[in-house]
């Protein structure tokens, strides 16, 4: 995954460092694929932000999972674990705590592995995406979108959050057509998860 | 893409990213989250993912497409089915750029 950024991001018009350096800071898994696909259709950068941090919210859950795991955990040590929180990193993580084979070390150690291989990969994609040429002719456009569908199906867990998505989709089309830019995700999303939560106790 | 827009972004996504992990676990474990707000948080990212597929899929670079034109939204639907039955998300990305790759031939 860190290798198909370096590749999309070459092709969306990033340099080698910008590419580099946003997997190393961002860390975001689809966030980053969300803000590549709102850049290249032109979306302004408080669109962008705005987007990626909300699919970013989940964050805020796995934060809130984690953190009677932390509570003793001196604050600067949270504050390493917090960067390398990601979807990866929370599953296993959390998992360990659960048995109780995790602790401040084995996380950190989870943390530092799952960021070198995003960074490297991304490396490598970099790296490869000046050996392919022009990614338009191996449908390298599509690579995003199937990822953002598998991902759909991913978080279609139950007959709630498959309600919730449709209502988001019809949401997303007409606030498309209706509001600038790529505002349409932001306002479907809070729209069908305010509903969701509301109606489904 | 100018330069400057996409360090902002960087900047503005590294930002934004550290303090949505630290807060809630610097502040959480102090004041536990109330379970509204933790059941509208599980609904957010499936309300995402379906708001961008949609928009990416029939409003693909900024332009609406018929949906009898559309190899972007032919495309999707073989791919959602991959990753339901494999659960393999590298293989249904692959997978859904071979089925584009073949919409687009056939409807051009």
């Amino acid at each position: 995954m860190g290798m198909a950024f370096g590749i999309l991001a070459r092709a969306d018009g990033f340099t080698a460092a910008q590419a580099i350096v946003c997997s190393a800071t961002a860390l975001a898994g689809a966030g980053q694929f969300i803000a590549l696909a709102l850049m290249t259709a032109g979306a302004d950068l408080a669109s962008v932000l705005a987007a990626t941090a909300v699919v970013n919210l989940r964050y805020v859950l796995f934060g809130a999972t984690l953190s009677p795991h932390l509570a003793a955990t001196p604050l600067a040590r949270q504050a390493v674990l917090a960067y390398t929180l990601t979807d990866e990193t929370f599953a296993v993580n959390i998992d360990d705590l659960r048995r109780g084979t995790g602790d401040d070390l084995t996380m950190l150690g989870v943390g530092l592995v799952s960021w070198i291989g995003w960074v490297a990969g991304t490396v490598a994609g970099v790296l490869a995406s000046s050996v392919l040429g022009d990614p338009s002719r191996f449908g390298a456009e599509y690579a995003m979108v199937a990822m953002f569908t598998a991902l759909l199906v991913a978080q279609a867990e139950d007959r709630r959050h498959v309600i919730v998505g449709i209502m988001a989709a019809m949401v997303a089309i007409v606030c498309a057509v209706v509001l600038p830019g790529t505002w349409y995700i932001i306002v479907a999303a809070i729209v069908a998860a305010t509903v969701g939560a509301v109606v489904f106790r | 893409m100018s330069h400057g827009y996409i360090w902002a972004v960087i900047i503005g996504m590294a930002f934004a990213n550290y303090a949505l992990r630290f807060l809630p676990i610097a502040v959480v474990s102090r004041l536990q989250l109330p379970r509204p707000v933790m059941r509208w948080l599980s609904y957010i990212p499936v309300s995402v993912m379906a708001a961008l597929v949609v928009g990416e899929v029939l409003r693909p670079s900024g332009q609406w497409l018929a949906p009898c034109e559309n190899p972007y939204l032919m495309a999707a639907i073989p791919t959602a089915a991959v990753y339901y039955k494999w659960r393999d998300f590298l293989g249904t990305t692959l997978a859904g750029v071979i089925f584009f790759l073949v919409f687009r031939a056939l409807l051009s």
